[in-house]
């Protein structure tokens, strides 16, 4: 099976194919001799490559995993060829406006734009308060606000929608 | 001595002073809400009381429940720890009024330390020195505007109730005010239920350096050398190192004069700390903290200092019996606060479950948490989940201990900033010493690529390994419903055979 595996803005293939009951994984092409060990359920991960012991820790689902290895966090996103495809497909179409979500859980404190106005990028959107510190919300890009999906006082769990923008008119 | 006393906190903190009041003997009564009935400050207490809620107002800052639950109880004293109602003057007097002890200094000196207008004029009586800024707080954006251009750009907006890095923001120009002016006061309306606030000119290369104070009731007064915390983001401290690489013997001794200065002014009794604002060699006042700081660890490590033990006997009428010449501090020390957030994306906050946990250990490494594996990290308390503490003879090897200690920590379920820490600590500026409070604003945080193949082919695994046990699920887990079921169904049966017994 071929991964597109994302290690912070780094694209690598991944390839893993069971044979007889072992792992090949190749990455970018180059196979890579290593020996992957669980040691509970909970994602503490043994690696041995090349004489090198690599005490990893994983956690996350089929998509989004962080691995911990001495210290450094690494954030990575994974997709298989047909996930793949289908979000090409959907960043293609969000183009030119999109919705803005909440990227943690908070109080919306104070809506800075009415629907239908124009912003640009940077602009602050909205107040968002999370753990006692007040976040600016701001426009991802230039547009116009199309619809507010929350309002002053609304609690948002992470990735609820807060603002869908569109591309100016004449753009 | 206490027999008995209340903590009226929760976390790390409410654990930090059971421990030692444990250790003298002590009985504590734990207090907690709902969210933390299993939580470890409950559990390590001698005798926990109920508050009921889940939001702060409905439980550790209600002070009418804190207060029945000591009389309840038989506390002589109430500890306040850090955050929630340790500076709180009308808190305290209650507590005194409640005919108890309270483990703080005195309800004045917590008002006019705790009110920045009046913490400055009273420092500036004193003959501590202050930043240039207004005393007085300004009534709009309009108004801040024009007198910024007196006190001149860059400007520091802070709330005047302020504190914790809450309601502060930095207007480089007039632009700028209104949004800035806007969101301070909001954010200082709903900390601290006062939106006033103040301007003051914010220093160039500004490094944060605290001293630590310890005064008794009976004119005794120590200072316990300086902190420096100037690795911050958005005003909440990161790492702190005692002592701090800029200052030397000579500007110790006028620091930790002027801080028992300022402490001296508003009659200061118990431990507090003394923040100053270090640029280009000079000091200013920048606050003082009425209570035990969340850094105290590391005063304690180079000094062998106990801080609560200290609070403790100076709260219960005891001098402290030894002078300035005692205070020894030797080799250093460095604390690394591990709060829930996610430095990739610009340290906002992250919630989850603490679903792993592998905590570090070995020579002269200290680890003050609250944490378990299991426990729900909301969003109703403060993110800081612990901190990591190291000594070490000099710094390079108090910064490689803390690097190692880092390296073999790992907490799943919520993203922390201990990776950003690490970061801050190899960087070769930190190592030489040479840093501000801006270190951490530009510094890239991406971790090492040296290994990142690996890690890529690691989480390839990983995904591939889930797709299989999911596979397998389905069969898996309805076998083990019904399971649950049948056996839920006996365990009845026999509690309700055992009942009949036991009637019989």
């Amino acid at each position: 099976m071929k991964y597109y595996v994302t290690v912070g803005e780094h694209n690598r293939e991944v390839d893993v194919v069971e044979r007889s009951g072992e792992l090949c994984v190749s990455v970018d092409g180059e196979p890579l001799e290593l020996s992957y060990q669980e040691i509970d359920r909970l994602g503490q991960v043994i690696v041995l490559h090349r004489g090198n012991s690599l005490a990893m820790s994983i956690e996350g689902d089929e998509h989004r995993v962080f691995v911990t290895l001495a210290g450094h966090e690494y954030p990575i996103t994974l997709e298989d060829e047909r996930e793949r495809a289908a979000q090409l497909a959907a960043s293609a179409a969000a183009k030119g406006g999109g919705t803005v979500e909440a990227v943690m859980p908070g109080v919306v404190v104070e809506l800075l734009v009415a629907e239908g106005q124009e912003v640009v990028e940077g602009q602050p959107l909205l107040i968002l308060e999370a753990m006692k510190m007040q976040n600016e919300i701001c426009a991802p890009s230039d547009g116009v606000v199309d619809r507010l999906h929350v309002e002053a006082g609304t609690a948002v769990v992470a990735g609820e929608k807060l603002v869908t923008l569109v591309g100016k008119a004449g753009d | 001595m206490f027999d008995r006393i209340l903590i009226a906190n929760r976390g790390e903190i409410a654990l930090r002073v059971i421990r030692t009041a444990r250790e003298m003997g002590i009985e504590c009564v734990a207090v907690y809400s709902d969210v933390d009935a299993k939580a470890l400050h409950t559990r390590m207490a001698h005798v926990a009381v109920p508050l009921g809620g889940a939001t702060p107002a409905e439980s550790y800052l209600d002070a009418q429940k804190i207060l029945r639950a000591a009389a309840e109880t038989g506390a002589q004293g109430i500890h306040p720890g850090y955050g929630f109602l340790s500076e709180n003057a009308a808190f305290a007097r209650a507590v005194t009024e409640a005919g108890l002890t309270w483990i703080g200094p005195p309800p004045k000196a917590i008002e006019v330390m705790g009110d920045k207008i009046e913490s400055r004029r009273a420092m500036t009586a004193a003959g501590v020195p202050c930043v240039p800024g207004l005393t007085d707080p300004v009534a709009d954006a309009a108004v801040a505007v024009e007198e910024a251009e007196t006190i001149g750009y860059p400007i520091a907006i802070k709330a005047a109730a302020g504190g914790g890095g809450k309601g502060i923001r930095i207007v480089r120009s007039p632009e700028e005010m209104e949004g800035a002016f806007r969101t301070a006061s909001g954010e200082a309306q709903a900390a601290f239920g006062d939106g006033r606030l103040y301007l003051e000119r914010y220093l160039d290369r500004p490094r944060h350096v605290e001293v630590q104070v310890l005064l008794d009731t009976h004119g005794g007064g120590v200072h316990l050398g300086e902190r420096e915390c100037s690795i911050q983001r958005r005003h909440q401290k990161l790492v702190e190192e005692c002592p701090s690489p800029v200052v030397d013997d000579e500007t110790r001794a006028a620091m930790g004069a002027a801080a028992l200065r300022a402490a001296h002014a508003v009659d200061y009794e118990g431990a507090g700390t003394v923040e100053f604002l270090w640029s280009g060699g000079e000091f200013h006042f920048l606050e003082m903290n009425t209570r035990l700081q969340v850094e105290h660890p590391i005063t304690e490590m180079v000094t062998g200092v106990d801080l609560v033990r200290e609070q403790l006997r100076v709260a219960s009428g005891e001098p402290l019996g030894y002078g300035q010449e005692a205070i020894v501090m030797r080799g250093h020390s460095i604390e690394v606060r591990i709060n829930a957030e996610d430095p990739l994306a610009g340290f906002l906050p992250s919630t989850g479950v603490i679903e792993n946990l592998r905590t570090p250990g070995g020579p002269w490494v200290r680890l003050d948490t609250a944490m378990y594996r299991g426990m729900e990290v909301g969003l109703d308390y403060d993110p800081m989940l612990g901190k990591l503490i190291v000594w070490g003879a000099d710094r390079d090897r108090a910064i490689a201990r803390m690097c190692r200690a880092i390296e073999e920590m790992n907490v799943g379920g919520v993203r922390t900033g201990l990776p950003a820490a690490l970061a801050v600590l190899e960087h070769d500026d930190f190592k030489g010493g040479d840093y501000d409070t801006h270190f951490l604003e530009g510094m890239p945080l991406d971790p090492p690529r040296e290994w990142e193949a690996l890690v890529a082919a690691a989480a390839a695994i990983h995904r591939h390994h889930l797709a299989r046990r999911r596979a397998l699920a389905p069969e898996a887990g309805g076998r083990r419903a019904w399971r649950a079921r049948s056996r839920s169904a006996v365990s009845d049966h026999s509690r309700r055979a055992a009942r009949r017994e036991e009637r019989g």
